[in-house]
């Protein structure tokens, strides 16, 4: 068949793939997207840079997750370098991702803001020690639910999954990620004050997700750095999939209820 | 400092001293907007330019629907995924009739067995010739149109009386002159990826076309 150019453009088709005139500007990308994936890119590539994998998860389009991990894999481009990106099937979930991933690592989610097992991957990813990025289309993250949110807010996440809107959003952060690595200088993790930490023991109060009871009040957790048990005897409520604030070997704080799984 | 296995050493001027992150941060940020402009245009130039043929695809698979017939998708790596993606929007669609759609790249026992067995070659061809239908539809994806392995499913399901259906890029490749590729829908274009996100939107629109075709159920 033969092909548009640019005089014959008039006419698009009707439906999803004209929302766009209304929700985002003349370039297609909503408002604030290209300054949000320029942050994204650049955050990913100081982790790559420091060793970091990338986890992809899309539980309720599977396809995503391995798309973005064969971009980054298998780049197209000739000259890019191969970088270690997995994908984490559906069935694997939450339980799978926790086991494979490690501190310095990072995440990128593919899911509506209402996808539940997306919500709890992003919600234990600061536990884990992971950076982390959420794309998606419709009602926004609440503030603060991942470290970079690539958002076509004006969309219904059922369409923007199947009319190109997340494979142009993972596109162009892999685009832009191997421009960072023409910036080695800018590579280095900018330096982040974590607070004073204790004076009696030196430790600081450390985000851990709660995996199960054991006996005596004690929990096993996953911190950054892997599994370990702590005290949770000073606490009520601490239940598996609880995100606890760990002192010195104690639960201090509960931050979020266990869904008990 | 450079990265272990960086381009650092092609660029020693730009090396180390760099540490405003602002300026890169603008240029990235001008540079996504570029590219999503690029993509949006793109987009708009090929549905415009298929949509009759979209809409006669659309028709016949619709009448091959109705009929029982099933869609089966194919592509490799990142055209494999867009492929998967298409089979959930018929399989699963967001509004309207789910219809029977699945991909030839999905079941990895039969994938590897035929990839170890025989050759890479034939992990579709041979799916094709023990599983599929005439009433069949079968859709490849592949950016350069020269995907071995789909060229030679696409033979076979032809012969066998199927509808075949190409989304290419560049100049569409063997995939735009093959008889066995009864309609192939080419995006022109030099970027894989500003191709695989028109051939999304293509696909999008072939299953609004389709699903508006269907013949209305009556009661059982």
């Amino acid at each position: 068949m033969s092909v548009g150019t640019a005089a014959q453009s008039a006419a698009g088709p009707a439906g999803a793939l004209d929302a766009e005139r209304g929700a985002a500007g003349a370039g297609g990308l909503p408002p604030g997207f290209g300054v949000d994936v320029a942050g994204a890119a650049l955050a990913l590539a100081r982790r790559f840079a420091h060793g970091g994998t990338l986890w992809c998860f899309a539980p309720a389009w599977p396809a995503h997750a391995h798309h973005v991990a064969v971009e980054f894999v298998h780049p197209v481009v000739v000259g890019t370098r191969a970088l270690p990106a997995v994908a984490v099937s559906a069935e694997a979930g939450v339980a799978g991702l926790r086991t494979l991933c490690r501190a310095g690592d990072a995440l990128v989610v593919v899911a509506s803001s209402e996808e539940p097992a997306a919500r709890r991957a992003l919600a234990r990813a600061p536990a884990w020690g992971l950076t982390t990025i959420w794309i998606g289309a419709g009602p926004r993250p609440a503030p603060g639910a991942a470290d970079h949110v690539l958002w076509w807010e004006g969309e219904v996440p059922s369409q923007a999954a199947h009319t190109g809107r997340f494979v142009l959003s993972y596109h162009l952060l892999w685009e832009l990620t191997h421009v960072c690595f023409e910036h080695p200088g800018l590579l280095e993790e900018p330096q982040v004050c974590s607070g004073p930490a204790c004076v009696t023991c030196g430790d600081e109060g450390r985000l851990v997700e709660v995996l199960r009871l054991g006996e005596g009040g004690a929990v096993l957790v996953r911190a950054a750095t892997g599994l370990e048990w702590a005290d949770a005897s000073l606490v009520e409520g601490v239940s598996p999939g609880s995100l606890v604030l760990v002192h010195a070997g104690s639960v201090l704080t509960v931050l979020a209820e266990g869904s008990g799984e | 400092m450079s990265a272990p296995g960086g381009t650092g050493f092609l660029y020693p001027f730009l090396d180390a001293a760099e540490r405003d992150a602002g300026p890169l941060l603008e240029d990235l940020a001008r540079s996504a907007e570029a590219k999503a402009a690029e993509s949006a245009a793109l987009r708009a130039n090929v549905l415009a330019a298929s949509e009759d043929e979209l809409s006669a695809v659309g028709l016949a698979m619709a009448t091959r629907f109705d009929a029982g017939g099933r869609l089966l998708a194919m592509g490799n790596g990142g055209s494999s995924t867009d492929a998967a993606s298409l089979v959930t929007l018929f399989g699963d669609p967001p509004a309207g009739r789910p219809l029977p759609a699945r991909s030839l790249a999905d079941d990895l026992a039969v994938l590897t067995a035929l990839g170890n067995d025989v050759g890479f070659e034939v992990v579709f061809l041979r799916q094709v010739i023990a599983q599929v239908e005439p009433s069949d539809m079968v859709v490849g994806f592949s950016t350069s149109g020269g995907s071995k392995n789909l060229l030679l499913a696409f033979d076979e399901a032809c012969e066998r009386g199927c509808l075949t259906v190409g989304l290419a890029g560049y100049q569409g490749g063997q995939m735009a002159v093959s008889p066995s590729v009864q309609h192939c829908f080419v995006v022109p274009s030099q970027s894989i990826h500003r191709i695989q996100e028109t051939q999304a939107a293509l696909s999008w629109r072939l299953w609004e076309v389709v699903q508006a075709a269907l013949r209305p159920l009556g009661p059982s």
